[in-house]
C-alpha cells in the first residue's frame, strides 16, 4: 500500500528548504537589525483563544478534540502572541518587539480541491506603543524586508480601519454589516441596490472607491463632513504618509523613487480586530498580482486576553513565505541547488576506518563551514568517482590502512 | 494590456456588442470558423479569453483576466472572490423552482420532506432550501434538468428560466423565483484596487455604456 499525505499537505525537500531558509535568513537579519526578538509559541491553541479577536471563524481552524478541550492548529500568530504577552510577559517593560517564523494552518475552503492547508509566515508584533513613530516603524520595517529580498516591483496599500469604520457610522445600523461587507468585497452592484437615500448611496459609493494617490484621497476625505475625532485620524494619517515619504527614500534603490504607496480607505475586512492603519503588500509580477503580506494596528485585542481586561496597543504584520518564494523564483536569486559537499572521505579498507573517521572530523573542525561526507563502503573506485561527479563533491580523500591521505580534486570550486 | 474573460453561450453576442461600443472589437469570436480561445482586439489594446460562463469568475478571481462578463446566476453559484461592478441589464432571466404541471405542489414549502430537487445550480438550490429550513436532497445534473420531474427522479428542479418556453414544452410550471439575474461586469479585486494597466478607465466606459442603454 502507498501511504499518501493528507489532502492539502506538502513536504519540503532539501532544495525547497534551502530556498525557504534563504528567504527566512534575510528576513530574520532585518528583524534583528530593528531590535526584534524571536518568540516561539505553541502550534496548538485552545479554540477560544484563536477566535477571541473575532476575525477567525471556527470553519477556518483545523480542529482537534482533547478530552474536554476544543483545540485547533493556529491559523495565525497574533492571537497566540497576545495570549502569551498578557500572561507570561505581563511584567515586561514596553514596548515589546517580537518576531516569529512559524507554520500556520488554515482549513481549505469547501470549493477548493487540494488547496494547501499548511503555510509558513514570518512576521513581527510591536506591542505597547501607539502613535506615529510606531506605525512608521512597522511600515518601514516591511519595506526593509522587501528590499533585503531584492524585490522592487511591489505596492504598499494602506488603509485606516478605524477611520473607515467611523465613516460608516451615518448609515442605518441594520444596513451597516451589509455595507461593510459590500465595501470590503468591492461589491458596487449591491451598494447601488440597497435601500438608501441618494446622499447615503453617494457616500457608500465614494467609500468604495476611496483609493489612489495619497494626496488625492486625503483631499477627498477632507471634503466630507467630519467629526473632531475623524479629523484627528485624518491628520494622523497625513502625518504618517508625509513621514514615510521623507524617510523611505534613502533606502530605496534610486533615491528619487517615491515609496509605491496607495491609500485605500476601502481596505477593510468584513470581520477583523484592526483599529488603526491596515496594509497589504502586493507584488506586481509578470505572472500576476500576489499579496506578499499584510498587517495592521490592533489597540483593543490584548485587552481581550488580559485577565484584568487591561489593554495595550499593538501593531504587526505577517509575510507569506510561499508567496515570497513564488515571486523570487523567476528572479534567479534563490539557491538553484542544495549546497555542494566539499569533501568525500573514502577508507580504502577496514583497517583504514579509524583513520578515515578522524581525518573527516579534522576537516569538519575548520573555522568556516566545511561539508564532509564519509564513504560507507561497498563501492568500486569507478562508482565513487561517478558518485562524486554527480553529487558535486569538491575533493575525494583516499585513506589507506596506514592512515595516509591522498587528495584528489573532482569538482574545482 | 488588460485581459477580459467572455462567456460562451447566451451572453456572448451582447457582450461583444458592449465591448465594440467602447472601442474593443472581439467579434472574431462570433465567426463560426473561429477556433481560437484567446484573441487580441485589432487595435492591440486588450486581450479576450473565450471560456465557459462558469469559468469566467475563475479566471477573474485568479487574475488571469482583470475583467469578465458573466450572469449573476453564475456568481451566486460560484461565490467567487471578485468585484461586482456593473449590472449590465442584458441577459435577463430568473432562477426558479419548477415542478410537473400535474403535481400537487404550488409552492416550495409544499414539497415533501426529503424530496428530491434536480439542479445544475447545486449551491443556489442548497442555500434556498436551507433558508426555508426544508430538508431536501439536491440531485446534481449537468443539463436537461427538466428530465428530472418528467422521469420521476425528482419532485422539482431549480433552474434558470428566461422565456419559460422550455418549461412549458416539457409540461413543467414555475412555482417560485429564487432571484432575478442579469449580466454583470466583474473585476479582479487586486487589479481593481491597484488600477493596473488603467483598468478603471475601461470600467468607467463600460459603466457609462450600460447606463445609456437602460
Amino acid at each position: 500500500m502507498v501511504y499518501q499525505p493528507p489532502v492539502g499537505a506538502r513536504d519540503l525537500l532539501p532544495l525547497d528548504v534551502a530556498q525557504k531558509r534563504w528567504i527566512e535568513n534575510r528576513l530574520q537579519q532585518v528583524f534583528h537589525r530593528w531590535g526584534y526578538h524571536r518568540i516561539i509559541t505553541s502550534t496548538l491553541e485552545r479554540l477560544d483563544t484563536l477566535m477571541a479577536g473575532g476575525a477567525i471563524q471556527r470553519s477556518t481552524v483545523l480542529q482537534l478534540q482533547e478530552n474536554e478541550e476544543e483545540l485547533g492548529l493556529r491559523p495565525e500568530l497574533t492571537a497566540s502572541i497576545a495570549r502569551t504577552v498578557v500572561t507570561r510577559m505581563a511584567g515586561a517593560t514596553h514596548p515589546l518587539r517580537l518576531y516569529y517564523n512559524a507554520n500556520v494552518f488554515r482549513r481549505a475552503q469547501e470549493s477548493s480541491h487540494n488547496r494547501q492547508q499548511e503555510f509558513y509566515q514570518a512576521g513581527v508584533e510591536l506591542l505597547g506603543s501607539s502613535g506615529l513613530l510606531a506605525d512608521a516603524e512597522i511600515l518601514l520595517l516591511v519595506v526593509d524586508c522587501l528590499q533585503s529580498l531584492g524585490l522592487n516591483q511591489w505596492s504598499l496599500m494602506l488603509g485606516e480601519a478605524g477611520l473607515t469604520r467611523s465613516l460608516l457610522s451615518p448609515f442605518p445600523e441594520t444596513l451597516q454589516p451589509k455595507i461593510r461587507h459590500a465595501i470590503a468585497n468591492l461589491d458596487r452592484v449591491t451598494l447601488e441596490t440597497l435601500p438608501l437615500s441618494p446622499e447615503l448611496r453617494d457616500r457608500a459609493l465614494l467609500l468604495l472607491d476611496l483609493r489612489g494617490h495619497p494626496t488625492d484621497v486625503l483631499q477627498k476625505v477632507a471634503q466630507l463632513e467630519l467629526s473632531d475625532s475623524q479629523r484627528l485620524s485624518l491628520d494622523n494619517l497625513k502625518s504618517l504618509i508625509d513621514l514615510l515619504q521623507s524617510a523611505s527614500t534613502p533606502s530605496l534603490p534610486h533615491p528619487s523613487t517615491p515609496l509605491p504607496l496607495i491609500l485605500d480607505l476601502s481596505l477593510i475586512q468584513t470581520l477583523d480586530y484592526y483599529t488603526g492603519i491596515v496594509f497589504e503588500v502586493v507584488s506586481e509580477h509578470p505572472a500576476g498580482l500576489q499579496v506578499l503580506g499584510q498587517g495592521g494596528r490592533y489597540d483593543q485585542l490584548l485587552g481581550l486576553y488580559d485577565p484584568q481586561g487591561q489593554t495595550y496597543p499593538g501593531i504587526g504584520f505577517a509575510l507569506q513565505i510561499e508567496h515570497l518564494q513564488q515571486v523570487l523564483v523567476p528572479t534567479g536569486q534563490l539557491p538553484q541547488q542544495t549546497p555542494a559537499i566539499g569533501w568525500l572521505v573514502v577508507p580504502e579498507n577496514a583497517q583504514a576506518y579509524p583513520h578515515a573517521l578522524s581525518y573527516a572530523q579534522h576537516l569538519r573542525a575548520a573555522a568556516d563551514l566545511v561539508r564532509v561526507e564519509l564513504d560507507l563502503g561497498d563501492r568500486t573506485p569507478a562508482e565513487i568517482y561517478d558518485y562524486a561527479r554527480h553529487r558535486r563533491i569538491g575533493s575525494i580523500v583516499w585513506i589507506s590502512a596506514q592512515g595516509e591521505a591522498k587528495v584528489e580534486t573532482i569538482n574545482p570550486v | 494590456m488588460i485581459t477580459v474573460a467572455l462567456p460562451k453561450g447566451a451572453l456572448l453576442k451582447d457582450t461583444i456588442r458592449l465591448f465594440q461600443t467602447i472601442g474593443l472589437d472581439f467579434s472574431a469570436f462570433l465567426d463560426s470558423s473561429n477556433r481560437q480561445l484567446q484573441i487580441t482586439d485589432p487595435t492591440g489594446t486588450a486581450k479576450a479569453l473565450l471560456v465557459r460562463a462558469q469559468d469566467v469568475p475563475v479566471y477573474v478571481e485568479y487574475g488571469q483576466a482583470q475583467l469578465g462578463i458573466v450572469g449573476y446566476d453564475v456568481l451566486r453559484e460560484k461565490a467567487s472572490q471578485v468585484a461586482h461592478l456593473v449590472d449590465l441589464g442584458f441577459g435577463k432571466c430568473r432562477m426558479s423552482v419548477a415542478v410537473k404541471e400535474s403535481s400537487p405542489y404550488r409552492s416550495a414549502l409544499e414539497l415533501p420532506l426529503y424530496g428530491r430537487v434536480a439542479s445544475k445550480f447545486v449551491h443556489c438550490a442548497r442555500e434556498y432550501f436551507d433558508a426555508l429550513d426544508l430538508p431536501v436532497e439536491i440531485v446534481p445534473l449537468y443539463g436537461s434538468v427538466e428530465l428530472g420531474p418528467i422521469t420521476g427522479m425528482s419532485e422539482a428542479i431549480v433552474d434558470l428560466v428566461s422565456t419559460g418556453r422550455t418549461l412549458q414544452e416539457n409540461g413543467l410550471v414555475e412555482i417560485e423565483v429564487l432571484f432575478e439575474s442579469t449580466a454583470r461586469l466583474i473585476a479582479h479585486p487586486l487589479s481593481y484596487r491597484l488600477n493596473s494597466d488603467g483598468l478603471n478607465q475601461w470600467i468607467e466606459r463600460v459603466r457609462s455604456q450600460a447606463l445609456e442603454r437602460v
